[in-house]
């Protein structure tokens, strides 16, 4: 019995270690995954002769109605209001676990950037989905243009704060992979640094490492791209709604939505080079897309948004984030373009959580912490800000935060 | 390291108020494999620390805090396995953050056979965070 014991010892530790680093970087014990993602701390190199990188279970791009379905759009680095959004639609409790039963949740992407919580954030959603599983719900998160830019390297929208997370991050993912090698029965983990310089020309010399740290965790086949933007969709279509960061186009329809989803994927697994596909770089593209978001409804271009959900079955809408809607969630095009970025984090504009509602097939509600919602339908009603709320917006319901 | 994981030490504790945690369970959990079951996981958890596996991270200035972490997680029963926890798990953070060496020597030893072919590219260009410039306001983008 005791050779057993030591026999299976070395996946026992790197459970122990990955447990160990988790907690340490995010504060969480995450629970057992049901579904488990087939290389939940990667270690390319480690122990799992089994699981060759990629090939994990096919990213879903269309899912049934659910009886409640909640959006929530851009968060960007702000864990308190990323709690607060979920709060409104009661999908967690006062201790922060899910309570959103057979819910599904849809998360608009921009997670990254403007913000010192982005890891924590990433650790928490992962949490919340492991719950939500248990109990027949669904967290479906996306990639929006700012989880793109971060993986091709692009740090312009990066806090202070951001670097120091991920920082830490690679001090603990660094002793990790220490510990790990001190057994022998463990393979000698791969080096997370692997390929990166060691000075960026023009950048001030205090910040090289803390960049190498965040290049290390992001790019493509990085431990935290892998583990958490690999499961990411970049367009899914819910019921009769179609979610995308910032917009589909008649292209991007005829490229194949799972097509995009896979090609995604496979690139953020390290698989497709360096840089992200055309379709996600530049102003017309899927995460940058702001043709139906513009926040006067007037420079909406209705009839092209009318054009792609004809040639997807069974849409009725999109919902995008990405541009922030000063004014709250609202429609536009006759409430075929749902905007949801109300640019809640203190990094944005600090704004007020609201997150969309949709029960069943029925209409679109807003759940709202804003108490002077009634204003806003007020002034609408008025014609006052007619401009700025176009239409029959959906329903607002103010909700205790 | 720095300051993100240092308030963290009394967030997750969780753990007491999960109700399959419950003296109940416990309690029929008892009851229905007697006390061996008890023992006998004491007992492995005392076997295990002395695979060779783990001989060297048992030993150096963290080795006491490692073996007390690791018996703990061997033992737990949480559903977040590890979650009650958090003490032995903190006292090992803190003594790695006081000998952020403990368990790197073997490794610094493999390394430099190594570290010639992980010479790093220096074509990994990126764009900084618009504040990193080295001297002097830059322009905005």
């Amino acid at each position: 019995m005791e050779e057993e014991i030591c026999r299976d010892l070395p996946l026992v530790l790197s459970s122990f270690v990955d447990t160990f680093v988790d907690f340490s970087v995010s504060g969480l014990f995450l629970p057992q995954s049901s579904n488990p993602n087939p290389n939940p701390n990667p270690n390319p190199n480690s122990s799992s002769d089994t699981d060759p990188l990629p090939s994990s279970p096919k990213l879903a791009t269309r899912y049934p109605a659910p009886d409640r379905l909640i959006a929530v759009g851009d968060l960007h680095g702000d864990l308190q209001k990323s709690k607060e959004a979920l709060r409104l639609a009661a999908l967690i409790d006062a201790s922060d676990r899910w309570t959103g039963r057979t819910a599904t949740v849809v998360q608009i992407g921009d997670v990254l950037d403007r913000g010192g919580d982005e890891l924590k954030i990433l650790y928490f959603l992962e949490k919340l989905k492991r719950e939500a599983e248990k109990s027949g719900g669904t967290i479906i998160t996306m990639n929006g243009n700012h989880e793109i830019m971060n993986v091709d390297g692009d740090f312009r929208f990066v806090t202070q704060a951001g670097l120091d997370e991920f920082r830490v991050w690679a001090d603990w993912f660094c002793i990790g992979n220490a510990m790990k090698s001190l057994c022998d029965g463990l393979e000698k983990p791969k080096d997370p640094f692997f390929g990166i310089p060691l000075k960026f020309l023009g950048v001030k010399e205090e910040l090289y490492h803390s960049i190498r740290c965040r290049i290390a965790a992001l790019r493509p086949e990085g431990p935290i791209s892998v583990r958490f933007l690999s499961q990411n969709q970049t367009v899914v279509v819910v019921g009769d709604s179609v979610f995308v960061h910032g917009g589909l186009l008649p292209k991007h329809v005829f490229y194949g939505l799972e097509r995009i989803n896979e090609e995604v994927r496979d690139w953020i697994n390290g698989l497709k080079g360096r840089f992200s596909p055309g379709y996600l770089r530049g102003k017309h593209s899927m995460v940058w897309l702001r043709k139906f978001s513009h926040e006067l409804a007037q420079n909406c271009d209705c009839s092209t948004l009318e054009h792609v959900l004809a040639t997807i079955p069974g849409a009725k809408r999109m919902i995008m984030g990405h541009t922030i809607q000063e004014t709250g969630i609202n429609g536009a095009c006759g409430n075929r373009a749902i905007r949801i970025d109300v640019g809640m984090s203190k990094g944005c504009i600090n704004g007020l959580p609201e997150v969309l509602e949709i029960i069943g097939n029925s209409e679109l509600r807003v759940l709202t912490s804003n108490p002077s919602y009634r204003d806003r339908l007020e002034a609408d009603r008025k014609g006052g800000l007619g401009l700025l709320l176009p239409e029959h917006g959906p329903r607002q319901v103010e909700v205790k935060a | 390291m720095g300051q993100v994981e240092s308030n963290q030490s009394s967030a997750p504790n969780n753990s007491q108020s999960r109700p399959s945690d419950s003296l109940d369970a416990l309690i029929a959990e008892a009851a229905a494999f007697g006390d061996d079951e008890n023992e006998s996981l004491d007992a492995k958890a005392q076997k295990a620390l002395e695979c060779p596996c783990i001989a060297h991270l048992r030993s150096g200035p963290c080795g006491t805090q490692f073996s007390e972490a690791f018996v703990c997680f061997l033992k737990s029963s949480a559903e977040e396995k590890g979650s009650d926890c958090v003490h032995p798990f903190v006292a090992l953070q803190n003594c790695i953050k006081a000998n952020p060496n403990a368990f790197s020597k073997d490794i610094l030893d493999d390394d430099d056979e190594v570290k010639k072919e992980e010479e790093p590219t220096q074509e990994y260009k990126i764009i900084p965070p618009i504040w990193a410039a080295e001297k002097g306001p830059k322009q905005k983008l």
